[in-house]
């Protein structure tokens, strides 16, 4: 009879452990599926944007032959000849005139992200702390175009007479500056709202440990919160750079979209490879079209190689080490 | 720390208000820069005002173009004339406002009526051409196509043309009021297709007219196939009426050519394509010529006292 009983429990436990081990299996099945799901898209994007993009390199575009991938890759105007009778396109300056831009965002929406998002996570009073995330989240959902809008009605204006004021001629406003401008704007909610989280995130140890070693509350919110949460801050930093990296409509709407470069004077006309694969697109066919193609293969590489590049210099920066 | 941030926000304002305020004073200035605006190779407009200073070479190639030009869309070169003063675009007719000043052309002012009395020189005709009398695949083709082309000279025809952004004639009827002379489009012409050709740059007019007519003649299906103006005449009449590609009705964004001359009553206008070239309220200049145009776009003039005689 015991054997019995002891059986009959052994038996459950299994019965009970399989049922369990089940709903496990039915769940990671699912959480695969929903990875495969949208894992796949990026794959089926990057495979589209890719055989489009490599066209016009391969075919001899009705007649027109083929592009120079060296050229494309090197050139310092965008299209030599009539359109739709020329194949020497070049996206060398744009690269540059890209990565410049991005650059120079950040050096403004960096800094300025950061202090903001410590001031809210460390020094702004509870009430007003909670209405400032509230505000900075409403203008990282603001749209690009809506950015764009106020680029070009604004800040363009803004631009143009503030370079006139330094004796300088811009060509209305639209400029590097502009875009930079407009790009800082746009980046910076993103900056703060994920600083600020890595910010408040920094162990409460750290800080009164800080403090009780005599350390102001600046000395503290400077020296050691900020470097403790320097991983975090540099994440902002690359979703940012991201971000400026890849936007279009707004850019598109101040840059000025100049056809040689590349451009590093602040109020001259430049242009960005998202911008440069927007103009015309409705409008365009044939090479003129797959061409953009081409230029997004280049932007999801430049993209990438950054992220990987920030990603690494993030791993050698970014432990906890407060000196 | 209080000062830096005290001296820090008074440079700022400073910077602000200065340049907020920095133009008023100075007044036009002819020995600046022109700047130069343009739309992209891909536009209509750009065709348009390039043939129109007879510079049809820089329609699609930026090379030709002075240095230093800007790119914009309609509205973009509109709303930065109207900030840059030393700045000169072109935009349609149809968008001309009071925020620039918009151009004498050979010394017309650019108004509608200027352009509908032809004295107004910087546009280009909206042409269409229909095959020849019997030519046409059938019977109900041949009707459908002349009820389409009275249908352009309609109200409800010119309300889709100046919708669109172009110049349409002068139109006194309605649809309504002649639909009786055209009973071919009380049947039902489902099964019909109506081909149109010829230029890119009426085939946003073209559609939408054939967008707004085929419901009203029983049904009809338009196929759109834009190639360019000298299509217009070649698929309809011309040495490829008779091809794969022929048209029922071909279109050119141009007068027709000495040998583009039809059979009687197959050619016609539908609209004109009116540009303004445009400057800043500031600017001293008021009238100029094709020349004056080309060589600003070109770039052998490169400040404004070279334009300003």
């Amino acid at each position: 009879m015991e054997l019995v009983n002891k059986f009959s429990t052994k038996f459950a436990q299994i019965k009970k452990r399989n049922k369990k081990e089940h709903i496990d299996i039915v769940v990671r099945m699912f959480f695969l599926i929903s990875t495969v799901i949208s894992a796949s898209f990026i794959l089926i994007i990057i495979v589209f944007i890719s055989m489009k993009g490599i066209i016009p390199f391969i075919t001899d575009n009705n007649g027109i032959g083929s592009v120079n991938v060296i050229r494309f890759l090197t050139g310092s105007i965008w299209l030599s000849g009539t359109a739709f009778q020329s194949n020497l396109y070049s996206v060398g300056f744009i690269i540059i005139n890209t990565l410049y831009i991005a650059l120079l965002s950040l050096l403004i929406s960096l800094p300025l992200g950061v202090l903001t998002a410590l001031f809210i996570a460390k020094v702004a009073p509870k009430k007003l702390a909670e209405f400032l995330r509230t505000v900075v989240e409403l203008l990282a959902s603001i749209p690009s175009i809506v950015y764009g809008l106020f680029g070009s009605g604004v800040i363009l204006v803004f631009v143009y007479n503030f370079a006139d004021v330094l004796g300088i001629q811009s060509k209305g406003g639209n400029s590097v500056m502009a875009t930079v401008l407009v790009l800082s704007l746009m980046t910076l909610p993103t900056i703060t709202a994920i600083s600020e989280v890595s910010i408040r995130s920094v162990g409460k140890d750290i800080e009164h440990g800080s403090l009780a070693l005599g350390a102001s509350k600046t000395q503290t919110n400077f020296k050691v919160i900020l470097a403790s949460a320097k991983s975090g801050i540099f994440a902002s930093a690359i979703l940012g750079i991201g971000r400026a990296l890849g936007e279009a409509t707004a850019v598109s709407l101040v840059a000025g979209n100049a056809k040689s470069g590349p451009t590093l004077a602040f109020f001259e006309t430049t242009s960005t490879l998202t911008s440069t694969m927007l103009e015309g697109l409705k409008e365009t066919t044939g090479i003129d079209y797959d061409i953009r193609f081409s230029v997004g293969i280049v932007l999801m590489v430049v993209i990438m190689l950054t992220n990987v590049i920030l990603n690494y210099i993030k791993k050698k920066v970014g432990n906890v080490d407060v000196k | 720390m209080k000062k830096v941030t005290l001296a820090l926000m008074a440079i700022t304002i400073v910077i602000i208000l200065g340049a907020c305020g920095g133009t008023d004073s100075k007044g036009f200035e002819t020995s600046k820069n022109i700047t130069v605006y343009t739309r992209d190779t891909s536009s209509g407009t750009r065709a348009g005002f390039m043939s129109g200073i007879d510079y049809s070479e820089a329609a699609e190639d930026d090379s030709l173009i002075v240095n230093g030009f800007v790119i914009k869309d309609n509205t973009g070169i509109l709303t930065s004339i109207a900030t840059d003063e030393y700045g000169i675009g072109y935009i349609s007719l149809a968008s001309l406002d009071s925020t620039v000043k918009g151009l004498q052309f050979e010394s017309v002012e650019p108004t509608l009526e200027n352009v509908i009395n032809d004295t107004y020189d910087l546009k280009r005709p909206f042409n269409y051409v229909i095959r020849e009398d019997g030519d046409f695949g059938s019977e109900e083709e041949e009707q459908i196509s002349k009820a389409f082309i009275a249908f352009l000279g309609t109200i409800d025809g010119a309300d889709i043309i100046s919708d669109k952004g172009a110049v349409s004639l002068d139109s006194s009827q309605l649809w309504d009021d002649i639909k009786a002379d055209y009973s071919i489009c009380l049947e039902d012409n489902s099964t019909i297709t109506i081909k149109f050709g010829g230029s890119d740059s009426i085939e946003k007019i073209a559609k939408a007219l054939t967008e707004a007519f085929a419901p009203k003649c029983g049904d009809f299906v338009p196929e759109h196939d834009h190639t360019g103006s000298s299509d217009g005449f070649k698929r309809t009449q011309g040495s490829e009426k008779d091809g794969d590609n022929a048209k029922h009705i071909g279109f050119a964004s141009r007068p027709f050519k000495d040998t583009e001359v039809g059979a009687n009553d197959t050619q016609g206008q539908l609209a004109w394509d009116a540009i303004v070239a445009i400057v800043h309220l500031d600017n001293d200049l008021a009238n100029v010529t094709a020349i004056d145009l080309k060589n600003i776009y070109s770039g052998a003039y490169i400040i404004w006292e070279d334009a300003i005689n």
